[in-house]
């Protein structure tokens, strides 16, 4: 039996999430640590070049390291159906052809896969393969390329430019924001066993089981449902497991050849170039106000960079068409293409780029017209209708955040002049920054298994990327079953499970929880259905009032025409009460617009001889409908700020453009945050329900915690230095510049 | 470009006479390095390993190649020790070695003998769990759980080495373990927890 | 990683008696370890020498003898250490991880390689790594390397926080060959610059072996300093980093001492500066006005203009706290 919440028997079960013990003692199993016999290894040897073709492979070196089973390269693999020709590897949408193509499109790319019967000799045979290349002349700079990229329109022109040509106040300046990578401390990995010619099972790192099932039933021409693919423990995903990547299906195509098991681990530099990662971004933005202050107009402009072989459009000028009133926007936007990997979401996709530039913007614009930037904000905010659609928003409490952060930093003691405040050779500033996300909701669905003896299971096929979704799926099941915690077990992140979307975009709670209401009031039902052999009263009772408790169903009231489960059980010559529901958005995204926001408080200190800034305090409010558990939730809102001040202060990726490689790409080369770095995050919630978004009334939360911190922290550093860096991260180099 | 040598190495010269020999150091550790010419692949080397690992004895034949790590991970199934990055820079394979922490990635299996290896999955007291484990659960100082037991056991050690007289000193001391969901807030507050 | 043969020689004769160009001695593993994972270091021998050398940290005339297997974490709570020679504590806890101070050893802490991005990408040009296929570093992203010292050949930078410590205090390493020919390397002139063999970061015999590190009596255990400025707040090499400590007698610098960490392909010594202090009163002014000295001659690269600000606020800032601090 596999439960997501119980690894081991302990004495005294804590309070916490449901499957902390699992977490604590080491006990569950992410995908590299499944047991399966008779597995080898696989590890990817990659291109030393950044642009042209394999000319050669030489594998005679690697080929004599005893336990060598096989080497795949674009010359001998088994076949893809799904990738038998260029028109269907177009079709299959994958990505990176591997092992499909001679051509080298950036620098890291794989060019073999050895498999061996130990990690130390795949790893010793994958290091002595040599290639040969026509080397073409490879072009990873981003900040010289993207002026020639012409922009596009993104979303509808409101008003126009002229409009707003003339007004008291306008601020123009460009923003950069350096690739950034997710690095989640699990390196992805992925163990394939084909079990028959045509039945996989996957061990695999992903945020989504149902997507790796579609994407190999694809490639490989079977049935969805011959592929089996566990994912119960995921250790960090933040967007980069929302895609099936190259190294997974090296494995599957490796199973295949060797008829054995294959375990791909990526190594931390390959996590660089091989699960995606934030693009560099440039944006451009203008902005009007009026002498009272209101925003007359914006443009906003963005390019990111993606690769040779694929488009990624971020979406970076999204969150201006969503925050604030302008009678007059226009947005636009490009891609730029370059010798590098192609891009994927990370954490607050496109909104936390976008939303730097727009808060930097509008602190610019509120220094320049000498006004409060809270009060700035606070007199634009689009808070009662959705500025996009025009639909009303269902809830949205940013207004509530901004006033309550504000209290809680002290938002009084911060000084309009920058420089003001100083200690000693430390120069002190308050900055802030809003972060809002689209509240998404996705179709989903949950089944329960009840056992005689009261105890529920709750199954689906979403995964717990660390969110914290089983503990709110057992919070929600007890809500509405009224079965006690200790009797809801919880199962996840396998496809055999009821099928849900990814864990992504902040959807999987808001997702979630509507399936699980639903299955709960079909367990309710069906129980009643079973009651009504022994008590008439059941016939038609609405669900209110049927009640569950530890042993059996009562009608309105405890006990009141009680029938235990072993009757149920017995009557009904049953061994499980098997239930499943799926549910979704319906009529309501017709009716309301749907958001979740944080706003952002930061302190900062900066020290003007040495280039050091050191984050004092940081306080983020979140709208966030109701708070389903509230521990992993603030837990979200924090991790997330976390991130934000390594987007703020560290985190970049950069290419060398001279041989395209990617410089430092390992954990000690790319910086983010350590605990040292990061204050204690100060964290509170508004906790209103949102009616209208699914029966929990809880809005996402995993990207809002980000989006809007960095520019927090920069708007910060300027109010503390008169110092305006517009360009991320912003490492000791440039506040010293 | 700056001169030809500094004058750091004129001092050498002037002020070290007697070591005069030093400054022929034959080029001769390049011989370390790969050279693909004339490559002979060699053999593996394995060995019979005696290891005490949470006060049971395991003899296992491994690579001389394999790190406590990876012994831990693919030859004795024991996975609450995890790899992030294979190279000392994360510190989620922490673990115990005589009771101090070390990263096993950087700890060749081969140095054990004669040593006793603690990992997350000795932690607990046959079914209770040691305080440090309660507290990450009650206060919740972790996300996706794949970081913690390095910092679990980091935070083990560094309760026990007495560096938890402010949040900035548990931080500082804590910096070793990196969470990329970024739960330092509960990380600390166990620490704390503990600590008291 | 190559396979390679492991023993552990029971006493320090037998490892030098085994010891040539292939073989590696091991302690700590932190640093090798890392290397023979990126087959940058690929021994057909490795022979561990935890035993066979001194891991105590002892009285050694007026002076303290740290043996080469002290680990790193010894040397912080080490009594002897912290009440005569604070400064090296310091430097000590300001590098690497806990976890990593609990393994790495004293002598391997001085060998440590650079972290030269291009060193451990094998598949780009360093001559560190493959003497004669160029630098890739000094028109490459360079914003970690040097800004002093350097040449065409080689623009890394040593990574010890540790050695700088030991530079500023003058210590001296005491190393040992096969033959038994003992010899005291003054820390100056321990490690090197590129010059034209930029593959030898120092100049320790060919297959001798460090057995001690010695500092001797010193007048710096009050007035002291070690500050490191890096990317992050912890657990990252230094993009600057200064040791700095005073002899104050009668309010005026009796002595005094500047090295730093992050600049160059040795621990730096700042001598200059070190000359203009003495004499002086110690203040504002004239800490300014050695910083001057120790930034008029630092060439940085195209991608470190920074350092040199850097460096000028941080010899002044440690200065300053070896006043307060």
């Amino acid at each position: 039996m596999r439960l997501f919440n119980t690894k081991k028997p302990v004495a005294a079960r804590a309070e916490g999430r449901v499957e902390a013990v699992a977490k604590v003692t080491g006990s569950g199993k992410y995908a590299a640590e499944y047991e399966v016999k008779n597995v080898c290894y696989g590890v990817l040897a990659v291109s030393a070049v950044a642009a042209g073709s394999i000319k050669s492979i030489d594998l005679s070196k690697a080929k004599q390291v005893e336990g060598v089973l096989d080497i795949i390269t674009h010359e001998h693999k088994p076949l893809v159906p799904g990738m038998a020709d260029e028109a269907k590897i177009k079709e299959t949408r994958f990505g990176l052809p591997i092992f499909h193509t001679d051509k080298i499109y950036f620098r890291g790319q794989p060019i073999a896969l050895v498999i061996a019967d130990t990690l130390e000799n795949a790893t010793y045979a994958a290091s002595l393969i040599d290639a040969e290349y026509n080397t073409e002349k490879a072009n990873v700079d981003f900040e010289s390329t993207h002026p020639g990229v012409k922009l596009s329109s993104a979303g509808k022109e409101k008003g126009t430019l002229d409009a707003w040509s003339g007004a008291a106040h306008i601020v123009e300046a460009e923003y950069n924001v350096q690739a950034e990578v997710h690095n989640p401390m699990e390196m992805h990995a992925t163990i394939a066993h084909w079990t028959a010619d045509d039945k996989l099972v996957l061990y695999d790192k992903n945020q989504g089981v149902n997507n790796v099932q579609r994407v190999f039933a694809r490639l490989f021409n079977i049935p969805p449902q011959n592929i089996e693919v566990s994912s119960e423990f995921v250790g960090g995903g933040f967007g980069s497991g929302l895609r099936v990547w190259p190294h997974a299906l090296a494995s599957v195509m490796a199973a295949k050849q060797v008829k054995r098991p294959v375990k791909v681990v990526l190594t931390r530099p390959q996590m660089f170039s091989l699960t995606g990662y934030r693009p560099a971004a440039w944006q451009k933005v203008k902005l009007g106000a009026d002498n009272n202050g209101k925003f007359v107009g914006i443009l906003h402009q963005s390019k990111n960079n993606t690769s040779k072989y694929e488009t990624f459009s971020e979406g970076i000028t999204r969150i201006t068409r969503m925050v604030y009133n302008f009678d007059n926007l226009k947005t636009e936007q490009a891609t730029v293409p370059l010798h590098l990997s192609t891009p994927t979401w990370m954490r607050g996709p496109g909104d936390c780029t976008g939303a730097f530039a727009l808060e930097c913007a509008i602190d610019e614009l509120s220094h320049k017209m000498q006004v409060d930037p809270l009060e700035l904000r606070m007199k634009n905010l689009a808070v009662t209708t959705d500025p996009e659609s025009g639909k009303p928003w269902s809830t949205n409490f940013v207004n509530e955040c901004v006033e309550k952060g504000a209290a809680m930093i002290n938002w009084k003691e911060r000084k309009q002049v920058p420089g003001t405040l100083t200690d000693g050779e430390w120069k002190i500033g308050y900055g802030m920054g809003i972060g809002m996300w689209g509240a998404g909701r996705g179709n989903a669905s949950a089944g329960i298994s009840m056992q005689k003896d009261g105890t529920i299971t709750v199954k689906t096929a979403m995964t717990d990327i660390g969110t914290g979704t089983g503990t709110a799926i057992q919070n929600i099941t007890h809500s509405s079953t009224g079965v006690a915690k200790n009797k809801i077990k919880i199962e996840l992140g396998h496809s055999d499970f009821p099928a849900t979307g990814s864990q992504g975009g902040s959807t999987g709670l808001s997702s979630i929880s509507g399936a699980v209401s639903a299955v709960c009031d079909a367990l309710k039902q069906k129980l009643a259905t079973y009651a009504l052999v022994q008590k008439e009263v059941y016939k038609n009772a609405a669900l209110p009032d049927i009640l569950l408790s530890e042993t059996g169903v009562s009608y309105k009231t405890n006990n009141n025409e009680f029938v235990s489960y072993a009757d149920i059980w017995k009557k009904n010559n049953l061994t499980t009460v098997d239930v499943e529901a799926s549910s979704g958005p319906g009529e309501e995204r017709q009716k309301y617009a749907f958001c979740s926001s944080a706003v952002h408080f930061c302190r900062v200190k900066v020290n003007i001889k040495t280039g050091k800034v050191k984050i004092d305090r940081m306080v983020s409010v979140a709208d966030g409908g109701r708070i389903v558990n509230e521990k992993p939730a603030a837990n979200q809102i924090s991790g997330a700020v976390v991130g934000g001040i390594g987007m703020a202060l560290m985190e970049e990726q950069l290419a060398d453009k001279n041989l395209g490689n990617l410089v430092g790409n390992d954990l000690a080369g790319y910086h983010f945050a350590v605990n040292a770095d990061a204050p204690v995050i100060e964290v509170a919630f508004i906790n209103k329900t949102d009616p209208n978004i699914n029966p929990s009334g809880a809005k996402g939360l995993g990207e809002v915690g980000i989006i809007g911190s960095a520019a927090a922290i920069a708007n910060a550093i300027f109010n503390a230095t008169g110092k305006r860096l517009r360009d991320l991260p912003i490492t000791p180099d440039k506040v010293l510049a | 470009m700056n001169g030809k040598q500094s004058y750091s190495r004129r001092f050498f010269l002037k002020t070290s006479g007697a070591l005069a020999v030093l400054a022929a150091i034959p080029a001769s550790v390049k011989a370390l390095y790969n050279e693909a010419k004339n490559f002979i692949v060699p053999p593996k080397q394995t060995f019979p390993l005696p290891v005490s690992i949470n006060k049971k004895m395991y003899k296992v034949t491994v690579d001389t190649r394999t790190t406590l790590l990876d012994l831990l991970r693919e030859d004795l199934h024991l996975t609450g020790t995890k790899k992030g990055c294979d190279h000392g820079q994360c510190g989620a394979c922490t673990v115990h070695v005589d009771g101090e922490r070390v990263l096993s990635c950087l700890t060749l299996a081969a140095m054990l003998p004669g040593k006793e290896v603690t990992t997350i999955e000795g932690l607990a007291d046959g079914e209770k769990l040691h305080p440090m484990q309660q507290a990450f659960i009650e206060c919740d100082g972790f996300q996706c759980g794949y970081c913690t037991p390095g910092q679990i056991m980091s935070a083990v050690a560094c309760v026990k080495e007495g560096h938890t007289s402010s949040v900035a000193e548990i931080k500082e001391f804590m910096s070793g373990n990196l969470c990329r969901c970024g739960a330092y807030n509960g990380i600390v507050e166990s620490i704390q927890k503990v600590a008291k | 990683m190559k396979p390679f043969t492991f023993s552990k020689p029971e006493n320090l004769g037998k490892a030098l008696s085994i010891k040539k160009d292939t073989v590696q001695f091991i302690a700590g593993g932190t640093n090798l370890l890392d290397l023979m994972k990126k087959n940058i270091a690929g021994p057909d021998a490795v022979l561990d020498i935890t035993t066979a050398l001194s891991s105590k940290i002892e009285q050694q005339g007026k002076g303290v003898r740290i043996g080469a297997m002290v680990r790193n974490s010894a040397i912080t709570t080490d009594k002897t250490i912290l009440s005569k020679y604070p400064l090296v504590a310091k430097a000590v806890l300001a590098g690497a991880s806990p976890q990593i101070r609990n393994m790495a050893s004293t002598a391997g802490n001085l060998l440590q390689r650079t972290r030269c991005p291009y060193f451990y990408d094998i598949t780009t040009p360093c001559n560190k790594r493959k003497p004669g296929s160029g630098c890739s570093a000094i028109n490459g992203e360079n914003r970690m390397n040097a800004i002093v010292g350097y040449n065409e050949q080689c623009v890394a930078v040593h990574p010890s926080d540790l050695c700088v410590a030991l530079a500023a205090l003058d210590a001296t390493v005491a190393t040992t060959d096969k033959n038994k020919k003992q010899l005291s390397i003054p820390f100056k002139d321990f490690h090197k610059l590129p010059g034209d063999t930029p593959q030898l970061d120092n100049n320790l015999p060919a297959n001798a072996i460090i057995t001690s590190v010695d500092i001797a009596e010193n007048p710096f255990s009050k007035n002291f300093y070690y500050l490191k400025l890096r990317d992050r707040d912890s657990y990252a090499f230094a993009l600057v980093s200064v040791a700095a400590a005073l002899h104050l007698q009668d309010n005026h610098i009796a002595d005094a001492r500047l090295a730093s960490g992050g600049v160059a392909h040795k621990p730096w010594r700042w001598y200059e500066a070190e000359q203009y202090l003495k004499g002086k009163a110690p203040s504002a002014s004239t800490f300014s006005a050695a910083a001057d000295i120790v930034i008029k001659d630092v060439k940085p690269l195209s991608n470190n203009g920074f350092k040199k600000s850097m460096l000028r606020g941080a010899v002044e800032t440690a200065l300053q706290n070896c006043l307060t601090a």
